[in-house]
């Protein structure tokens, strides 16, 4: 291994040195600790550190490890949740005022699932308000800000949850994803992050914005570790309405098999006709293609439904469905929500029962049409982001915001969605790409996210002003 | 995008939400449900049998 600071491996290549007892837990941990204490009053990543917690949990799994009773690829790996994953004791604000003092009873299923495999919980993430309102200004914590450069904007709304990773503050952090909130974060902070299939992720426990909109997912440096998180993350949960019964994936192993012969599909009407993306985006995707070309995969172009079709429906959805959540305390609290989260959510008073309705009618078909292209094609490629990320400050307000998604309709087919970072632009930020598959092949999504990452040189680079070092032991 | 609602119009949904806003809010509000009235109206149209919303329920295990 060539990599000399601890806090540049990535779980892949940490975990067969805690399983040797060549990595200590809590070495480890006490690293990611002290570049948190070092470097997150710059990125304002993290809404709270636990460092006695952490410290703790690592010398538990330390001697757990000793014993010789290893669990599995997570044990001993440093971790943190956005602030919307409930955790049992400590509190979970939603980076709102109105949840300031909220302290669940119960871990989110997938807390509770991390927890057990061993994994280090360094902490809680910074977040749009309720995965909604951002990037904002007038909230109890101020945002988080771009790994790659502070005065950008690291997208949202699991904001935290990617500069986390960028800045190597953590090894893997939890989203959730309503309409891009997973993948627009990864785009911007230049990782890997997974909206996985709806339904094989459970949400039980993870503060909603729109029930039927809503998945929780990993977010990693690369693929392969987002792959390792969804072996612990994908488990069926009978109380979760909208979780799926289904035979999980062996995501470990499929994410090492061979991407020869796969078929691509390119949304090219999405980014060429359908709306405008930077030029360095688009060539980040030609380049993309090519290497894919390289790895023995074909590449043809498709045609699905146009972005504002998905787009509308996303809108109608998740704005009826987060006002039913927000609906009382919005009328009786307004002034505890940020002046984002408020507007956008009381979008939803105006929506109708028959909008709500057609919207649904109109998802159907969309879900119907897409199962269709992939009768012909493997994966579907796009870009996430239609930029690289803009500077802190420039989203703008609720109409601003009115533009073409490339991420919401695979929130409303409720397809796997994996977004990587396929190099850089002039300026140093990163580009981005999303991968998509069919339900229940997340695995395969990771795998070709992986296999381009293997492939390309771009995971080697971090971003250089956060550099600290943490030499490995064992080398 | 659709004809913008009136004043009037816009104050009387919002006094039927229930909600309560400053004279910015009302005017952010009120251009952006432009936007609300133009996809509802791209969403409203006819659809066949495949496309109803519905339940499916499984039988009793005995």
């Amino acid at each position: 291994m060539s990599k000399t600071n601890i806090h540049d491996l990535t779980i892949a290549e940490a975990a067969p040195l805690i399983a040797a007892k060549k990595l200590s837990p809590v070495e480890l941990t006490a690293t990611y600790l002290k570049r948190i204490e070092a470097f997150d009053g710059a990125l304002n990543a993290f809404i709270k550190v636990l460092p006695e917690a952490a410290m703790a949990s690592a010398r538990k799994a330390e001697a757990a490890i000793m014993k010789g009773e290893y669990k599995g690829p997570l044990h001993g790996v440093p971790i943190a949740l956005k602030d919307i994953y409930n955790t049992k004791g400590i509190a979970t604000t939603g980076h709102s005022a109105l949840y300031k003092d909220h302290v669940p009873a119960e871990d989110a299923v997938t807390t509770a699932l991390l927890a057990e495999a061993g994994t280090i919980l360094l902490g809680k993430l910074s977040t749009w308000e309720f995965a909604i309102g951002g990037t904002s200004f007038d909230l109890p914590w101020p945002p988080a800000k771009n790994p790659w450069n502070p005065a950008h904007d690291p997208a949202g709304s699991s904001s935290g949850s990617g500069a986390a990773i960028g800045a190597s503050l953590a090894m893997g952090t939890m989203g959730t994803d309503t309409g891009g909130s997973i993948r627009g974060p990864a785009a911007w902070c230049g990782i890997a992050g997974l909206k996985p299939t709806y339904g094989y992720v459970s949400r039980r426990g993870i503060l909603p914005l729109s029930f039927s909109l809503d998945h929780g997912g990993p977010m990693c440096w690369t693929s392969e570790d987002c792959a390792l998180m969804m072996d612990v993350l994908a488990k069926y949960d009978p109380i979760d309405p909208g979780s799926a019964d289904v035979t999980k994936a062996d995501f470990a192993a499929s994410v090492k098999k061979d991407v020869k012969g796969l078929k691509i599909g390119v949304v090219r009407h999405f980014f060429e006709k359908d709306a405008e993306i930077d030029p360095e985006i688009k060539a980040g995707i030609e380049a993309s293609l090519a290497t894919f070309k390289d790895l023995g995969c074909e590449i043809i172009d498709v045609t699905i439904a146009p972005l504002s079709a998905y787009a509308d429906v996303a809108a109608l959805i998740s704005r009826s469905e987060a006002f039913a959540f927000h609906e009382e305390t919005l009328k009786a609290s307004p002034e505890l929500y940020g002046e984002l989260a408020r507007q956008r959510i009381m979008m939803g008073a105006f929506i109708r029962a028959s909008d709500y309705v057609n919207a649904l009618r109109e998802r159907g078909v969309l879900i119907a049409q897409i199962a269709k292209v992939f009768e012909t094609v493997d994966i579907l490629v796009t870009p996430t982001m239609p930029t690289p990320a803009p500077k802190l400050g420039e989203l703008g307000n609720m109409l601003s915001r009115a533009r073409p998604s490339f991420t919401r309709p695979f929130n409303v087919t409720g397809s796997p969605a994996l977004s990587i970072c396929p190099g850089f632009t002039a300026s140093g930020l990163p580009l981005n790409m999303q991968l998509i598959g069919r339900p229940f092949q997340d695995d395969l999504v990771l795998r070709l996210g992986s296999a381009f990452e293997k492939a390309t040189a771009f995971r080697d680079t971090r971003p250089a002003q956060w550099a600290m070092p943490s030499s490995i032991a064992a080398e | 995008m659709s004809e913008a609602i009136s004043k009037e119009a816009f104050q009387a949904l919002i006094d039927r939400a229930g909600l309560t806003l400053t004279p910015p809010q009302f005017d952010e509000l009120r251009i952006a449900y432009g936007y609300l009235q133009a996809m509802r109206e791209r969403v409203r149209k006819p659809r066949g049998y495949d496309a109803e919303p519905a339940h499916i329920f499984k039988p009793a295990e005995r």
